[in-house]
């Protein structure tokens, strides 16, 4: 009912998720409400979240693809571009966002930012002052707390 | 004659492939991951070589403006098919709208045919063997009339599109008469070539900052003595690149102008469309989707950048959303809506 008029580019940009799955990301819709997707994203290796499985919801507005996709990360992670509701500072997400972007090019942005953590635009002040007095302590604590929130136990 | 250019194969070929997924993983730029030729620059050429020129016709529709804080200033363009080719040129003069422009503004085409036609993409320059510190070029023309071909260095516009050399000292400006014909080769003749050793590399691998003067043009003009035909004139302005600032030079064109009956017409070619795809898309059907609905096909480009890539009815939505261009983020200035079918006429 709530699916039925959904625009084709959902339908078609849903399919290709599903068949054409992006390395380290699966994106899943869920059953009653075929905007809103279940993320599951890998530790890029090389980075601090390696070996985490992360867990985000994706929501495409109304307007989508005119306006951005909203994306949460529902898993704690220590990143300064993130912050502890799970919101995400990314320009795509805001006032880069273009409707040739997909739900895949933006799941792809996210994993980048995990393997490029940007202090300088932080959105955790915290967490950003960390990462640029003592990077390798910030490090090992974005190492922890993959180890305890995102085992994917 | 031993003339050599063979490394001057590497033609950039367009590849509309900027909003496609990348089928990689990303080790990418940081921050963020762009599909990654989001924004490519946009490709200096204009029109695409039809191998059958006559099956194609298009009719140009063009959307001018709507919310006025965008566009202080409107301005029209003149839709011309050359060859029945799609493509777009603006007229040099713009109008300047004294009111908001209409939302929609449906343009007639006009149908323009040049008398004389220099094929962008055979234009090369090579070392003359006789006198190896000097350059010659070589490219096709077809011509309907007599008349002569001009080449310049380092040339400003002039009024009336005519042409001055900068250094006329460095070269004089040479002209070669030719007869009609179609599908002819002009090679400059050995020992009329130019030394670009006092040229910076600089200088010769890009336009000045208003595109007024260009490395090289070449003015191909048919003679006005031709009774009741007015003499047409195509000038093709291209930049001198060198990889690595080594190697020989590699000729690019950036712009053909024609100049007919006083009117100037300035041809680009559009990013995107669809005879432009190549075959190693994995699914085919994404060069010709809008990129908005993903489901009409693309029939809508953004000037000034030039990207074909929405449908129209995306693109209408578009201009009361971002007003930019969903590939490069430009401002949109215009829309034009372009109908390819292919059938006689
Ligand atoms: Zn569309
Ligand atoms: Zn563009």
């Amino acid at each position: 009912m709530a699916n039925s008029n959904l625009p084709r580019r959902i339908i078609k940009e849903t399919q290709r998720l599903l068949s054409e799955p992006a390395p380290g990301i699966s994106a899943s819709p869920s059953e009653d409400n075929m905007r809103y997707f279940n993320v599951m994203i890998l530790g890029p290796t090389q980075s601090p979240y390696e070996g985490g499985v992360f867990k985000l919801e994706l929501f495409l507005p109304e307007e989508y693809p005119m306006a951005a996709p909203k994306v949460r990360f529902l898993t704690k992670i220590y990143h300064p571009n993130i912050d502890k509701l799970g919101r995400i500072c990314l320009d795509i997400l805001k006032d880069k966002w273009s409707p040739a972007l997909q739900i895949r090019t933006v799941l792809l942005s996210i994993q980048a930012l995990l393997s490029a953590p940007n202090p300088d635009d932080p959105l955790s002040e915290n967490i950003a002052k960390h990462w640029k007095t003592n990077e390798a302590e910030a490090v090992e604590t974005a190492k922890e707390w993959t180890r305890l929130y995102a085992s994917g136990a | 004659m031993g003339v050599s250019w063979s490394n001057n194969n590497r033609r950039r070929r367009r590849r509309n492939t900027y909003f496609h997924p990348h089928p990689h993983p990303p080790h990418l730029p940081p921050p963020y991951y762009y599909p990654p030729p989001l924004l490519p620059p946009p490709p200096q050429g204009y029109f695409i070589t039809s191998t059958n020129p006559s099956a194609s016709t298009s009719t140009t529709t063009s959307y001018v403006g709507p919310p006025p804080q965008y566009y202080p200033n409107g301005y029209t363009a003149n839709s011309v098919m050359l060859h029945q080719q799609p493509l777009y040129a603006n007229e040099g003069g713009s109008e300047i709208h004294a009111s908001p422009p209409p939302y929609i503004d449906h343009q007639t085409t006009k149908k323009i045919r040049n008398d004389v036609n220099l094929h962008k993409h055979t234009l090369r320059l090579y070392v003359d063997t006789n006198n190896p510190d000097h350059h010659l070029i070589s490219f096709d023309f077809d011509a309907l009339y007599d008349g002569s071909i001009t080449i310049f260095y380092l040339a400003k516009e002039e009024e009336k599109c005519r042409f001055i050399p900068l250094f006329p000292d460095m070269f004089e400006p040479i002209t070669f008469p030719f007869q009609k014909g179609a599908g002819q080769k002009f090679c400059q003749p050995s020992g009329t070539g130019i030394d670009l050793g006092f040229f910076e590399l600089d200088d010769l691998s890009r336009p000045s900052p208003g595109e007024d003067v260009f490395p090289l043009v070449i003015c191909a003009e048919t003679n006005s003595s031709v009774l009741g035909a007015s003499p047409h004139m195509q000038i093709t302005q291209a930049v001198l690149e060198k990889s690595n600032s080594i190697g020989p030079f590699q000729v690019k064109v950036v712009r053909q102008i024609l100049w007919i009956d006083d009117v100037r017409y300035e041809l680009r070619e559009l990013y995107g469309i669809g005879s432009s795809e190549t075959p190693d898309f994995d699914d085919n059907d994404l060069g010709k989707e809008c990129v908005i609905c993903m489901t009409e096909l693309k029939d809508t480009a953004v000037l000034p950048c030039r990207h074909m890539c929405m449908c129209s009815e995306c693109a209408k939505a578009l201009r009361f959303q971002s007003n930019k261009c969903p590939i490069c983020r430009q401002p949109i200035e215009e829309l034009i809506e372009i109908k390819i079918n292919n059938g006689n006429q």
